[in-house]
């Protein structure tokens, strides 16, 4: 497989074996392009942007505005916001706009499937302000219960639900969701962080009116993300963070502000993660997404199916849409003991609750292991990581 | 540090096995050597806290020897908890508060194991510890 040759971790030995990494979910490994990128950026243009006039702040800046470019042209967006990752993207959604936009009596409608990212922040905000938060639950073929979501709008200024869980590999149904929460006069948040690696979005045709995710799990850096903002919802965001780079005047006796995305952008950003992330952006580009996504969901069914025929239990269904991810309980040994033990033969997997107890807690289970693929995943992988399960269970099933 | 004898032998039996899994199922086996405490006696006091599973330690004295009861719901912990039970039941509390954790890196434990857990370890280490201080 020729695309695997672009990944300089996947040579390398773990505990012995050949490394099989199945821990995509968590995070993406990374190209050459994007190391090379990242290093050449530190090596010959290293400098902070925007203010200074000289050639390396020229060049910094060019490399840092271009990740933004990038982001609205690979998502067609207006307002992309750069943040530290997901889950800060989704606190700038609670300050900036939630704290200017919400009071005591207003609803936010959740659902259980979401990571803490998208849960916690809202949670906060709901202490703060009085908010009421009403959740979504997870029917048991694993989707939402959307007879329950279409009850639960009436009131609802923001509806936050996640593209693809993290546990489940579920893909919602997003364009249904967001037609009936624009019908009923609610904002869009959608949490993307495990759509993103496996779907090419069009954020404008969404609809949406936020979207937050990750450059790590779509093979990017590290330590940023991004925030997409619908343009006449950004106009009614307020300042979060306060601090350098994001106001146009400071006197001693106030502060006026950028009224672009700068405004949202306090301090020095992260610019050789722009720089990184924008060869991911090149990288993937390259490469057919839904031809791949096809390819991963079928070894996602394959590899669900032969653990069910083991009599393991799985969580998820693993239709057309949904990502790469298994989730499974064996019957026999502990989750952790299972990952320690995939581990020692150079396989890679999460176990615990991903952070997404509420999920778990509706599944009736406290954690899972989870196997989740990727672009540089092969069937060939899928089959040793099966064939070491089978293993693993002869001897301490 | 100076070990008692078994827990030397153990040390040495650990450092003489090259494969991961072979050494995670050496520790799965001493999960025989704990003293249990049934799930049904797990309470916030008796909990570790740190650790990914739930593991439970209760530490008493018999005779004025530490006596460690120790469950936990996944194989590795409780294989760490009998490595431990080995090294402190039946001993003086003062002798006891002389073991030093450094045993588990010694037999390449925490070496296969994650941060967290071997955070976890060391979180089930101390909390015995401050157990039997606080029964002497």
């Amino acid at each position: 497989m020729a695309l695997r040759d672009d990944f300089p971790i996947l040579k390398r030995e773990v505990n012995g074996y050949p490394l099989i990494y199945l821990d995509n979910a968590a995070t993406t490994q990374k190209p050459q392009v994007v190391l090379d990128a990242m290093n050449a950026y530190y090596m010959s243009s290293n400098s902070n942007v925007h203010r200074a006039v000289h050639t390396l702040a020229g060049e910094a800046t060019e490399g840092y505005e271009s990740c933004r470019t990038r982001l609205k042209e690979w998502f067609n967006a207006d307002r992309a916001v750069i943040t530290s990752g997901t889950t800060e993207a989704i606190n700038l959604v609670a300050h900036a706009w939630g704290r200017a936009n919400l009071t005591a009596g207003d609803a936010i409608v959740l659902t259980e499937m979401e990571h803490h990212s998208d849960i916690v922040p809202w949670q906060m905000l709901a202490e703060e302000r009085g908010v009421e938060l009403r959740y979504v639950p997870v029917l048991e073929d694993f989707t939402l219960d959307m007879e329950a979501y279409a009850a639960s709008l009436d009131g609802a200024k923001l509806v936050c639900v996640v593209h693809t869980s993290n546990v489940l590999g579920v893909r919602n149904p997003l364009e249904e969701i967001i037609e009936l929460a624009h019908g009923n006069g609610s904002l869009v948040l959608i949490d993307a962080a495990q759509g993103v690696p496996h779907e090419r979005i069009d954020f404008k045709h969404s609809k949406a009116d936020f979207m937050a995710f990750s450059a790590h799990k779509m093979c990017g850096p590290t330590g940023i993300g991004a925030l997409l903002i619908d343009g006449d919802v950004f106009e009614t965001m307020q300042p979060f963070m306060g601090g350098g780079d994001m106001i146009e005047t400071v006197t001693v006796n106030g502060s006026t502000f950028q009224n672009n995305e700068h405004k949202f952008e306090a301090g020095t950003p992260r610019i050789a993660e722009a720089v990184g992330w924008c060869a991911a952006f090149d990288w993937l580009s390259k490469i057919n997404l839904p031809e791949e996504h096809n390819r991963l969901i079928k070894i996602a069914r394959w590899v669900s199916e032969q653990l069910r025929s083991m009599g393991i239990s799985v969580y998820g269904r693993h239709d057309e849409k949904d990502s790469a991810v298994v989730s499974f309980l064996h019957p026999k040994i502990h989750s952790e003991d299972l990952a320690h033990l995939f581990d020692s033969r150079g396989i890679a997997v999460r176990t615990g609750h991903h952070c997404a107890q509420p999920l778990l807690h509706r599944l009736g289970i406290s954690g899972t292991v989870r196997a989740s693929f990727y672009l540089y995943n092969t069937m060939d992988e899928a089959e040793k990581f099966v064939e070491q399960l089978k293993l693993i269970t002869e001897r301490f099933g | 540090m100076t070990y008692p004898a078994e827990l030397t032998e153990l040390i040495e039996e650990f450092q003489d096995v090259d494969d991961k899994m072979e050494r995670l199922e050496m520790v799965f086996d001493l999960s025989d050597e704990v003293i249990p405490l049934p799930p049904s006696a797990w309470t916030q006091e008796s909990k570790v806290h740190g650790c990914q599973s739930e593991a439970h330690v209760k530490v008493e004295l018999q005779d004025g020897k530490v006596i460690l009861l120790s469950g936990a719901d996944a194989k590795l912990v409780q294989g760490l908890m009998g490595i431990l039970s080995i090294a402190i039941n039946g001993t003086a509390p003062a002798q006891a508060l002389l073991l030093s954790p450094d045993f588990a890196e010694e037999m390449g434990i925490l070496n296969s194991l994650s941060p967290s857990r071997s955070n976890g370890f060391r979180n089930m280490f101390d909390k015995v510890m401050r157990d039997i201080r606080m029964l002497v």
